[in-house]
């Protein structure tokens, strides 16, 4: 029923704020809680939060740059998110396709 | 869309009684999905489905041939199935020219957080995020594969 799943991983990347924010971060090269609430409808300490989620997870990691921790994507780790991600997206395609071909096979029998 | 809520339309060139029988029969459903399928075909018809050993509790909600059958899967032992605590999964047959329109949806991922289903359908519908950013993940992993 399911591949080998690491659920931190993808429990970090369930919720939309935080793919947001790895958007964000991808797209500027990187960013801090305070940058990156600025482009976000949540507080920065709220940031924070999800920032550590994703850092636990392996997503992201911080560097000290002045008085704010400064946050990039680890790309390798989102790469294989998005691997196991598509993988399981498929289920229910194959699931669909196999439901087809039993019932076209059973309706070419019946002729 | 709903992110909770993963859809998927098919054409089947089968007629809605053959499409039914195969989506609703036990013995077609360990054809296509499950390794074990025990259940009776009717509302409220209560079993379990088996994976590699593992078996999972399954409810019948709706079954209306050839026209609709749903279920509930995954909620723990000794539980009723309902919202919040399963899976629910609804085909609807609707007769075409020349076959059979299956239509599928999946819900609940949201009430059960993180599972299997629900990274299916975030992945397979979330519009704004994924859709964003995905298309850049060969170049990430070319690029990570090069650092290496």
């Amino acid at each position: 029923m399911s591949t080998a799943v690491d659920d931190d991983l993808w429990s970090a990347i369930g919720d939309p704020t935080r793919r947001r924010m790895l958007d964000l971060l991808l797209t500027e090269g990187g960013g801090t809680a305070t940058s990156l609430s600025e482009h976000l409808p949540v507080t920065r300490q709220a940031v924070a939060k999800h920032l550590a989620v994703l850092d636990r997870a392996g997503l992201v990691h911080a560097r000290p740059e002045g008085r704010e921790k400064q946050f990039r994507v680890d790309e390798t780790q989102l790469a294989r998110a998005a691997a196991q991600l598509a993988d399981v997206g498929k289920t229910w395609d194959a699931r669909l396709q196999r439901i087809k071909r039993i019932a076209e096979t059973i309706e070419r029998k019946k002729k | 869309m709903d992110h909770g809520t993963l859809e998927r339309e098919i054409h089947i060139d089968a007629t809605p009684d053959v499409v039914f029988d195969v989506v609703s029969n036990p013995e077609h459903v360990r054809e296509w999905w499950t390794d074990e399928a025990e259940y009776p075909v009717e509302p409220g018809g209560d079993g379990r489905i088996g994976f590699g050993g593992t078996w999972v509790r399954f409810t019948v909600v709706d079954a209306v041939p050839p026209k609709l059958f749903s279920f509930r899967w995954t909620h723990a032992e000794g539980e009723t199935a309902a919202p919040g605590n399963s899976f629910l999964v609804v085909f609807e047959l609707e007769p075409t020219a020349t076959g059979t329109r299956l239509r599928m949806t999946e819900t609940g991922f949201r009430e059960r957080g993180w599972d299997e289903a629900k990274i299916a359908a975030e992945y397979a519908d979330h519009v704004s995020g994924w859709d964003h950013f995905l298309p850049r993940i060969p170049a990430c992993a070319a690029k990570a594969g090069a650092a290496r």
